[in-house]
């Protein structure tokens, strides 16, 4: 083995170089959750809506007469094959969210319909059953059950709730497994019971992969029209655009974060190499070259940083685990524990340590003389 | 084998030259023990450390086998001490986290003389200690681990600078007697204000004030 190799001094001085690669970790860990955690909010977004992406809504806007004649346009005209064509009632609602309340819509299909998006919306099991015609029912998914915490025989919507209104108490009667979220309730008793009287239109492309095309070209036919679009497209394009400035400040705190995590680290490490002085002046006196002195020192930097860096990805993942199940998946929120961005945020970070650290160790060497140190005049 | 020539090192002070040593003309001889004697600050260190090529003089040549040791660059300096030269100091330097055994090693790390350096610390009288660390070892016993490090690879020349300053006269002696026992056919340089260690040299020269007298 050789004494002087990488690995040794790293090994014998846990003591300084731990602490180092604690920082590292920490630092990674920081970031790595900030950015994950902020990623959950827009994910969560998604992940609620996603059902959207499925089958697309349109609305008449202030004429309700003219669901027949929208219904009749992109029938004849949509550019992709059509799968599904229903007409359906809706009334609001919410779920929760990391950041607050989101609205939502209970969909109040035919029966007949209502299997055929149960269907759509992957559903593999059902507990309990689907709502009867006419019935003030719903079935909901396990995601909303999880995440508004109902059960069979609750009430998703009732005459008390402000948020979820209906006239009766609209009972949850079935909850699907499927990763979609929806609510779907009873057409005749929408009818009968929801203000306003519209009809609106739920259509699907008859290959799913066709749906994004389908939600353009309504979305560019209907633009300025009297008819209101509910696409996946559009509400991502919204969840982004509702970001950018999220993502913007969030660009600034990491980089303050990354500057601050470096001068740290730097100072750290000018530390750490002054503990070093004797040790290089000694290696240097007894013929060890500068630049094998500094390719040592580099080596073990590396193993520093990039183990710190791995590590702190590693108790990240860790972290992230254990707030998905302790806070995220019991409420159904959403949350990456893979976050491919928030690694890409950790980056500068190693990055920035090991230029910092390559800066001081060069400043250090550059007029170092191992005499002064060996015959005890700077130390 | 190593000849200083009108070598001469200055040092400014706010303006001031001080000559740390000046005009030096010396020659170490193959194989020879050399004493070099002198009070405190009289240069005798900086002599040391310019003929082993670890400071460059300021005016003059230091020749090594031929070869001016100014004309070559760090990285060739530094490869000439690594592989021709062993060095003894005043204090005992030795890295902590390595035991006496692998601190001898460093001295020659592109060779594999572990069973050199096991002998030697047997014949210096730390074979049992060996595996120790050096806060376990006494003062004495660290520098005779330098001095074992000094010895490694039967160098050309060994520089000692003040080996026996930081120990007591016994300890002193044996410390010189070892490395001038073990040091095979290779010259001794070694520097002291002490003349009593100087009993087994085969030469004594004398500075003063930077100045061979």
């Amino acid at each position: 083995m050789n004494p002087l190799g990488t690995l040794v001094y790293l090994r014998r001085n846990a003591s300084r170089t731990l602490p180092l690669m604690g920082v590292i970790v920490l630092a990674v860990l920081l970031i790595c959750a900030i950015v994950s955690l902020i990623n959950s909010i827009p994910l969560s977004v998604k992940t609620i809506y996603k059902y959207t992406s499925l089958m697309m809504g349109v609305s008449p806007r202030g004429d309700a007469s003219r669901t027949p004649e929208i219904r009749k346009y992109i029938e004849e005209n949509c550019p992709v094959p059509i799968g599904h064509i229903a007409l359906c009632r809706a009334s609001g609602t919410e779920v929760k969210s990391i950041v607050g309340r989101w609205e939502f819509v209970v969909i109040a299909f035919e029966p007949a319909d209502l299997q055929v998006f149960l269907k759509r919306m992957a559903v593999t099991k059902i507990e309990g059953r689907v709502p009867e015609e006419g019935q003030p029912e719903a079935i909901i998914s396990e995601p909303v059950s999880r995440n508004l915490q109902l059960k069979i025989g609750d009430d998703l919507l009732s005459p008390e709730k402000a948020d979820a209104y209906s006239p009766k108490k609209v009972k949850v009667v079935g909850i699907a497994q499927t990763k979609n979220w929806f609510m779907f309730g009873d057409k005749a008793y929408y009818q009968a019971n929801h203000f306003p009287p519209i009809d609106f239109i739920i259509v699907t492309a008859k290959n799913p992969a066709d749906q994004p095309a389908m939600d353009r070209w309504t979305l560019h036919r209907f633009k300025g029209n009297r008819a209101q679009v509910i696409s996946y497209l559009e509400i991502e394009r919204q969840a982004n655009e509702m970001f950018k400035t999220l993502y913007k400040i969030l660009d600034v705190v990491i980089g303050i974060l990354v500057i601050v995590i470096t001068t740290m680290m730097g100072m750290l490490i000018n530390i750490y190499l002054g503990q070093r002085t004797q040790e290089f002046a000694l290696l240097q006196a007894l013929g060890y070259s500068r630049r094998a002195l500094m390719s040592r020192v580099i080596k073990e930097t590396a193993w520093v940083v990039i183990g710190g860096w791995i590590l702190g990805v590693l108790t990240s993942v860790g972290m992230l685990m254990l707030v998905d199940r302790l806070l995220m998946h019991p409420n159904a929120y959403a949350l990456d524990l893979a976050d491919k961005t928030a690694l890409m945020y950790t980056i500068p970070v190693p990055i920035a340590i090991f230029t910092a650290a390559i800066l001081t160790l060069w400043a250090r060497f550059r007029k170092f003389d191992p005499v002064s140190v060996v015959e005890r005049r700077l130390v | 084998m190593i000849r200083a020539q009108n070598a001469s090192l200055v040092y400014r002070d706010h303006g001031r030259e001080l000559f740390a040593c000046r005009e030096v003309n010396l020659e170490v001889r193959e194989g020879e023990f050399l004493g070099i004697l002198g009070p405190s600050g009289s240069g005798k260190s900086s002599l040391l450390y310019l003929m082993s090529g670890l400071k460059t003089p300021s005016s003059g040549v230091i020749d090594y086998a031929g070869q001016d040791l100014n004309a070559l660059d760090d990285a060739q300096r530094a490869e000439t001490r690594l592989k021709d030269f062993g060095f003894v100091f005043q204090y005992p330097y030795l890295l902590g986290y390595l035991s006496a055994f692998e601190n001898v090693q460093i001295a020659r790390p592109d060779q594999d003389l572990r069973t050199e350096a096991g002998e030697l610390l047997s014949s210096l009288g730390l074979g049992e200690k060996k595996q120790r660390l050096p806060h376990e070892l006494s003062g004495g016993e660290r520098q005779r681990v330098c001095v074992a490090r000094a010895l490694l690879g039967k160098p050309k020349v060994i520089f000692a600078d003040e080996p026996t300053a930081n120990l007591d006269h016994t300890n002193g002696l044996q410390v010189v007697e070892l490395l001038n026992r073990h040091r095979g056919g290779g010259a001794l340089v070694m520097v002291t204000h002490d003349p009593s260690m100087l009993g087994e040299a085969d030469r004594i020269v004398r500075l003063e004030d930077g100045e061979l007298k």
